[in-house]
């Protein structure tokens, strides 16, 4: 593996979502501190909007850094440079995963912080650790799609499958009795059943990048 | 005999629609070859199983001394590559291209690089974008060339640029052939310009190589002749002959195998030769396919 090959091109990628990235961190500091001292609707309003800017910011990632690359035809030029499939599959990944992790990361420890800081919703803490993991189960979807089909609309197909699956995933565990029963007491709780759900989650994704490696090593045509 | 820098042996690549098939191709070290082709005749396909983008189904490829696909991003070092589909980031200037391009090439030319871009009048701080389409051809071939690369491999360059980008373009090609370790290989269904710079063509058809020789070697054996025949005079029957054309009294022998021999062959057998005719590429490239696609359908 070319490591600083892969660099240069998670560098590149980088550079062309600084806007995403910098509007996404604004919006994110914005709305935790919505969610910090807006009161009972604020909290709510700036929980909606910082799940809104995660969904934008990995689908402004993955359409900007995967399939803006074959629809702007700059795929061939990518792919001119020394590097082998494998490479550039790992560039894609790492350098998407790598733009909405920090992000994913900060908003999920501000909203654990939150919750840390108010007694009276201690026991959302469970439900929202495995929610903010689903939401990059479906980050890792969005990705993985995109690097096998190159295709826009599968990509889209995929977004909106795993924004429905947020919602349904949100409902199914919020009626899982091993949550349902501690999410609205007062006390922080963490659970057997939770940990098989982030289990589950992170399997997931590890399936999911899995695969697209697994396919992008087997493709024949690239371009 | 020169070192191969790209050397194809029995390769095929199969779509539903179109098939490369046993491809043979031996470039060497230091030459420029025409690669001709109408559109969709595969010469996109070849060169994309150049540069490892495509795999092909069977028989192998190595350029400049790699395995291809396995060994391309060793090959790809020492590659430039432009093609008539290929585009540069249209948010970036031309001068974060060569930045970006500058570490990952160890014999990046900044200076010539530079040069270059006077040379084709491009600003570095304008972005791609607001670049024209002739511009942009000019900096993805700046890009190519400042890399210094052991073999240039060019897909339909000129295609779309008007008469004064192709003469630029053109010449800037020859001036990188003063190099006499640079091979390239430079595919275009444009015969003009492959005539100009090349020394070695190579014509592909429906996904096949029909021939491949010399420049000059196609200009000598290519011919037409002009006879005039007597009432009782057959078409003398002469080597190499693909095409009969004109009238029945005054038939024009299409031949790629001539030879000056020929015309006495041909006073002997009755037929006065009036004219011998050279042939340009394009007249011989399209001679050649049309034989071809006849001896085919036959």
């Amino acid at each position: 593996m070319n490591y600083s090959m892969v660099r240069s091109l998670i560098l590149k990628d980088w550079y062309f979502q600084r806007i995403a990235i910098l509007l996404s961190l604004g919006g994110g500091v914005v709305s935790l501190a919505v969610v910090a001292f807006g009161g009972q609707a604020g909290f709510t309003i700036g929980l909606i909007l910082l799940v809104t800017i995660m969904v934008m910011l990995s689908a402004m990632t993955v359409m900007g850094n995967t399939i803006g690359e074959r629809e702007n035809q700059t795929l061939a030029f990518s792919m001119s440079l020394p590097i082998s499939y494998v490479e550039y599959t790992t560039s894609k990944v790492v350098g998407s995963l790598l733009i909405f992790v920090p992000f994913w990361l900060a908003v999920v420890g501000g909203c654990v912080g939150l919750i840390v800081a108010a007694p009276q919703i201690h026991g959302f803490f469970a439900y929202a650790v495995i929610m903010a993991i689903e939401i990059l189960v479906s980050t890792c979807l969005m990705i993985a799609v995109a690097l096998v089909t190159e295709s826009k609309s599968w990509t889209i197909v995929a977004m909106v499958t795993g924004n429905l699956a947020l919602n349904v995933v949100g409902y199914l565990v919020a009626h899982i009795p091993g949550i349902r029963k501690q999410m609205w007491g007062t006390a922080i709780y963490w659970n057997a059943t939770a940990t098989i759900l982030v289990v589950i989650e992170f399997s997931l994704i590890a399936l999911m990048l899995g695969g697209a490696f697994f396919i992008q090593s087997r493709k024949k045509d690239f371009i | 005999m020169n070192e191969l820098a790209v050397k194809f042996d029995g390769v095929g690549k199969r779509y539903r629609h179109f098939s490369l098939e046993n491809i043979h191709l031996e470039l060497p070290t230091g030459c420029i070859m025409g690669f001709i082709g109408a559109n969709g005749a595969g010469k996109s396909t070849t060169i994309r199983i150049l540069m490892g983008l495509v795999h092909q189904d069977e028989g192998s490829v190595r350029v400049l001394g790699h395995s291809m696909p396995a060994e391309q991003a060793k090959a790809k070092l020492d590659i430039g590559f432009v093609s008539e589909d290929m585009r540069l980031y249209g948010a970036a200037t031309l001068a974060w291209h060569m930045e970006f391009m500058r570490p990952i090439y160890p014999r990046w030319d900044q200076k010539y690089a530079e040069e270059l871009a006077r040379r084709f009048d491009l600003k570095p701080q304008q972005k791609i974008k607001g670049l024209s389409h002739g511009q942009r051809v000019k900096a993805a071939l700046l890009l190519a060339l400042a890399r210094r690369p052991r073999l240039l491999v060019l897909d339909e360059p000129t295609t779309g640029l008007d008469p004064v980008a192709r003469v630029e373009v053109l010449g800037e090609l020859m001036a990188a052939l003063a190099d006499e370790e640079r091979t390239i290989l430079f595919s275009s269904h444009n015969t003009l310009d492959v005539e100009q710079i090349s020394d070695q063509i190579t014509f592909i058809d429906r996904g096949r190589i029909i021939d491949s020789d010399d420049k000059e070697a196609f200009l000598d054996r290519w011919r037409r002749l002009r006879l005039v025949l007597p009432p009782d005079v057959a078409v003398p029957r002469l080597p190499g002959v693909v095409e009969v054309g004109g009238s029945g009294r005054l038939p024009v022998l299409t031949t790629d195998r001539f030879e000056p021999a020929m015309v006495s062959v041909c006073n002997e057998l009755g037929a006065a030769v009036q004219a011998v005719d050279t042939m340009t590429l394009e007249e011989i490239f399209v001679a050649n396919v049309q034989s071809r696609r006849e001896r085919l359908t036959a």
